[in-house]
């Protein structure tokens, strides 16, 4: 049941962009200022992509998720939290770290040469992806409502710096209209993306790491999954390259499915011994996993 | 063996580096692209609308049509011998040829067939040339005037589908009653809202409409509604935007109709809601489109100074 490491970790860089592609097909619609709405648009997409990019082939699960529970009629939404699921137990943050479309645009920020610096010693602010979670996507559209029981979609409106890059920037900029309409709630959310990339030459994936609702839903399946890391304990020479590497500031050897894993596979290619791979199914039990 | 994964690895990466800079050239590059196209897809909408005077350039058009309509006649007097001329002209054209004027460019077909035409023939020929030569100044006249009354300056695309969306409107009220462009003709201007029940800001919108629909009134124009959750006499949607309009105290008009009919298609283009129109007494949107809620004090502003410039 091994999968091939090699090939996954090696070319994870060109799987992002091949993602990102199929994410966002309609690529002719950037130019026309057009969404495409046709029937994909029904159907969510694993990372985080803004449904009002003009490209966008499906819908946000995040602002699906904000939506239907924000909409005077609805008080839940079974069919993405039905997909949060399954999707958190095929592959767990594995999306954060090969399908997700802003996850590569900061892999690809992080990799401007300059200053880089550790998260080790912020490991707290983990945490606040979760407050977010529970407070803008779920808390806040369902109970902030008018008069006719409809809410905001709160994450999207108030914070999503990919809404901003995806939809905003080009939207506004073929259409004069929209344009016209951007007011202070835009510049609002613009210096918000300006701090997410600035952060994120200097940092490796902050806003996976702080702030996504998208990644704290994966990263509790994490542990779940089908999809895990296994590190052979009797080809394991302790060495800690593997956690050294890890840019999600993981202690891989005794938590290799931490939540905050993004199987990316840098502790794959750092390992001495090649202890570290990728197993898929239900968990071994001869692997001390979870500790 | 690990040496050489190493250098694989490190070409991979700078490969991905290679890769990233050039999409992001690619997007500098398009976003360069983006903002002049930007400026032609816009016009190809808002053209002739944005002119203070849309029955002026409606005018002007009907009389370029009869211009047109001049040299078609002329050409139909002497069928026999600009048939020979037409005749001739296929095999002349050139990429040249077809910038030059065009009264000069019926001179140089007939100088260069010269043999081919009697005496008579050429004279008429000059003669009617000479004509169409006049024709040809007051179109380009007219054009210029057109294209002058366009604030945006582009001419070279057909826009009257995007400006009359609601020319020859057949449609219905929300309670069956059918309705037609006598509506527009009736009122010197009409505010057109469209919106959809699932959308906040378009919803808490609709009373601030109301009282616009009861100011407006009195100045001879008019509110309307098209909730496109309604459209085709959907009526579900039809009963939901019902209750809704009523639970915001909104009792103007809001209207359904086919989603294929040209305004079905105009809605179906619209992607910010609410998006708010101003339409003329022949059914043409004028002026571009408002987009955002009117309950903003200064969409509210901007959207009544567009309203005066019409009335």
């Amino acid at each position: 049941m091994k999968s091939n490491k090699n090939f996954l970790v090696r070319f994870r860089g060109w799987i992002q962009a091949a993602a990102t592609l199929l994410t966002n097909l309609h690529i002719p619609n950037l130019f026309k200022g057009k969404l495409y709405q046709g029937k994909a648009k029904t159907i969510c997409v694993p990372g985080l992509n803004c449904y009002s990019c003009p490209a966008a082939t499906g819908a946000c699960p995040i602002g699906a998720f904000q939506a239907v529970v924000g909409s005077s009629k609805f008080k839940f939404t079974y069919y993405i939290t039905g997909f949060f699921i399954l999707l958190g137990v095929l592959l767990g943050r594995f999306i954060c770290g090969f399908l997700c479309p802003f996850g590569w645009f900061q892999d690809l920020l992080h990799k401007i040469p300059g200053k880089k610096l550790s998260t080790a010693k912020l490991k707290p602010l983990r945490y606040l992806k979760y407050l977010i979670l529970a407070v803008f996507v779920i808390l806040l559209p369902a109970l902030v409502t008018n008069s006719l029981g409809m809410g905001d979609p709160f994450f999207c409106k108030y914070i999503c710096p990919q809404g901003v890059l995806e939809g905003a920037i080009p939207l506004s900029l073929v259409n004069s209209g929209i344009r016209a309409a951007l007011g202070h709630l835009f510049t609002f959310k613009f210096a918000i993306l300006v701090l997410v990339i600035l952060l994120s030459i200097l940092f490796y994936r902050p806003f996976c790491k702080w702030i996504c609702p998208l990644g704290a839903v994966y990263s509790l399946f994490n542990r779940v999954s089908f999809l895990k890391l296994q590190v052979d304990s009797e080809k394991c020479v302790g060495c800690q390259k593997c956690s050294h590497a890890c840019k999600m500031d993981v202690n891989v050897t005794d938590t290799p499915n931490h939540p905050e894993c993004i199987r990316c596979g840098a502790c794959m290619k750092v390992c001495p011994t090649n202890a570290i791979c990728y197993h898929y199914g239900f968990s071994n039990k001869k692997q001390a996993d979870n500790k | 063996m690990k040496n050489k994964s190493g250098i694989v690895n490190s070409m991979n990466s700078k490969k991905v580096i290679a890769a990233s800079l050039a999409i992001s050239l690619l997007f500098a590059f398009t976003g360069c692209g983006n903002s002049s196209d930007s400026a032609t897809t816009e016009n190809t909408k808002q053209e002739a609308a944005s002119a203070t005077d849309a029955g002026g350039s409606a005018a002007s058009d009907e009389k370029l049509d009869d211009l047109y309509q001049q040299e078609n006649r002329i050409f139909a007097d002497h069928k026999n011998v600009w048939d020979k001329v037409f005749a001739l002209m296929s095999k002349n054209t050139n990429d040249n040829a077809m910038n030059e004027n065009y009264a000069d460019f019926l001179t140089n077909t007939i100088e260069s067939n010269k043999d081919s035409f009697s005496e008579e023939e050429y004279d008429t020929l000059s003669k009617d040339i000479e004509t169409i030569r006049g024709i040809e100044e007051e179109i380009a006249k007219l054009e210029k005037e057109i294209a002058a009354s366009d604030s945006s300056g582009n001419t070279s695309s057909g826009s009257a589908e995007s400006t009359g969306v609601f020319r020859g409107f057949k449609g219905k009220d929300l309670d069956g009653n059918d309705v037609d462009d006598s509506l527009f003709a009736q009122n010197k201007v009409t505010v057109v809202n469209f919106w959809f029940s699932g959308c906040k800001p378009c919803v808490e919108e609709l009373s601030k409409l109301n009282e616009l629909n009861d100011k407006l009134k009195e100045m001879g124009g008019e509110v309307v509604g098209i909730n496109t959750d309604t459209l085709d006499d959907n009526q579900d949607g039809i009963k939901e935007a019902k209750e809704i309009l009523k639970a915001q105290g909104a009792s103007y008009k809001n209207l359904t109709f086919d989603s294929d009919s040209t305004v079905g298609k105009y809605a179906g283009d619209i992607m910010a809601f609410p998006t708010t129109v101003l339409v003329d007494k022949d059914g043409n949107i004028v002026g571009e489109p408002f987009m955002g809620g009117i309950d903003d004090p200064s969409n509210y502003e901007q959207l009544m100074e567009q309203i005066q410039n019409i009335l």
